[in-house]
């Protein structure tokens, strides 16, 4: 793989003339980090559109790149593999916050709204809040069809038992900076801690890291 | 007893975890003609618990509030096949895209045929919406191993063009060495089958 990505850099140069130098192995790299994060974190992470429009960006770029070799020429294959395989990280991390989305619409729909009030930065991106609205609509739609065989039921329960997504379960973590004195279980009163060293790994609850994952001081694994 | 029907309902969807069956719109029935019922029992007991509690007699209390709980029950239970059975369709527009097999499609109510091409349109959207020209995030569901992969043809599929122009004839059993990514969807779909 890293050989695979020297080879691209010989060939392609780096397009990233913006004020933050990044050369794509960084790049991908860091796409990679995102992606591992959306994947095992049980709820959905601030977006990182930034990172996603770049990838995308160098795809295409790279794309365009390899149209003009030879088909003939047996770079062509590996390269071709190294855009698809790109392209999946990146079209996987998508999938992965759509379906958080879906599952759990209402609980997101309503954190965000709490964000949006207290003027945080919100974690989806406009895209996905408006997908993430009319999928609320259309599911709200199809209940009340559902349940309209008469009127003034008491159908709208449901909303009472909102799925929202499970933050006591166990993660594994990788750490990149030290923290020290990560509270083990807030909600019992003994105050067990951990420290954690550049490189430990740990399987700690989701909970205790949520900080630290979003600012990036532990990875996901 | 109370609820015996939604319950049945229910079996029916735990049995068939990852499939379709027709849209049972005559238990739907019967389970909305109870629930009905049920609700004009408890109106009219409240009625009469009502005048009696004037004459001091025993109030019906109890069985209100034992109807009041079958038709939650009830409700949940409707609920919980209808959205199931979204889940499925939704894994469903994921597998084949936003065309459903006629098989599929003659199983599904008229709400949810409403409900899955808003869905599939609301995707389409935001799928338009990422980057630059937009991404289709149906292909590349599993990470590529290599670039070629060799297929058997399942069904006569006729004509079948790459993106470099060439065209191939698909017919049954015959093997193809194909590039994965053009490829994935026909698998999907059942036409071609991976070679292993």
């Amino acid at each position: 793989m890293d050989l695979e990505l020297e080879d691209l850099e010989n060939t392609i140069q780096d397009d990233d003339d913006d004020n933050v130098q990044l050369t794509s192995a960084e790049l991908i790299e860091m796409m990679e980090e995102v992606w591992v994060n959306e994947k095992f974190a049980p709820e959905i992470l601030p977006h990182k559109q930034e990172v996603v429009d770049c990838v995308l960006g160098q795809i295409s770029y790279m794309e365009k790149n390899l149209e003009t070799l030879p088909s003939t020429d047996f770079k062509k294959g590996i390269h071709q593999l190294e855009v698809d395989r790109i392209r999946f990280l990146v079209a996987s991390y998508l999938r992965h916050r759509l379906e958080k989305i879906e599952t759990y619409v209402l609980h997101i729909l309503k954190e965000e709204e709490q964000r949006g009030e207290r003027e945080e930065e919100l974690y989806l991106t406009e895209a996905e809040q408006q997908f993430a609205i009319k999928y609320k609509q259309d599911l709200e739609q199809h209940f009340e069809n559902a349940t309209n065989f008469y009127p003034g039921l008491p159908f709208e329960d449901w909303k009472s038992h909102i799925v929202a997504p499970n933050m006591n379960s166990f993660v594994f973590l990788k750490a990149k900076t030290a923290v020290e004195g990560v509270v083990i279980d807030p909600s019992r009163d003994d105050d067990e801690v951990a420290d954690l060293t550049v490189g430990s790994q740990m399987i700690l609850s989701y909970n205790s890291v949520t900080d630290l994952v979003k600012k990036g001081d532990v990875q996901l694994i | 007893m109370f609820c015996e029907k939604a319950h049945v309902l229910i079996k029916e969807l735990s049995r068939n975890r990852d499939a379709l069956p027709p849209y049972n719109t005559d238990l739907l029935n019967e389970i909305n003609t109870e629930v009905k019922q049920l609700i004009t029992q408890n109106q009219e007991d409240a009625q009469i618990s009502e005048d009696s509690r004037v004459m001091n007699h025993a109030s019906y209390l109890p069985t209100v509030k034992i109807r009041h709980a079958a038709i939650k029950r009830n409700i949940r239970c409707i609920l919980a096949y209808h959205y199931n059975r979204l889940k499925c369709l939704r894994n469903m527009r994921w597998q084949f895209g936003s065309i459903l097999p006629p098989d599929v499609k003659s199983n599904l109510s008229q709400s949810e045929i409403e409900w899955f091409s808003k869905y599939s349109s609301n995707l389409v959207q935001y799928m338009r919406s990422i980057g630059d020209e937009g991404i289709n995030l149906a292909v590349d569901l599993k990470p590529p191993k290599s670039l070629y992969i060799e297929v058997r043809c399942l069904t006569d599929y006729g004509q079948f063009e790459l993106n470099d122009g060439s065209v191939l004839l698909l017919k049954e059993n015959s093997r193809h060495y194909l590039p994965r990514s053009e490829c994935e969807e026909l698998i999907r779909q059942g036409v071609l089958e991976h070679v292993v």
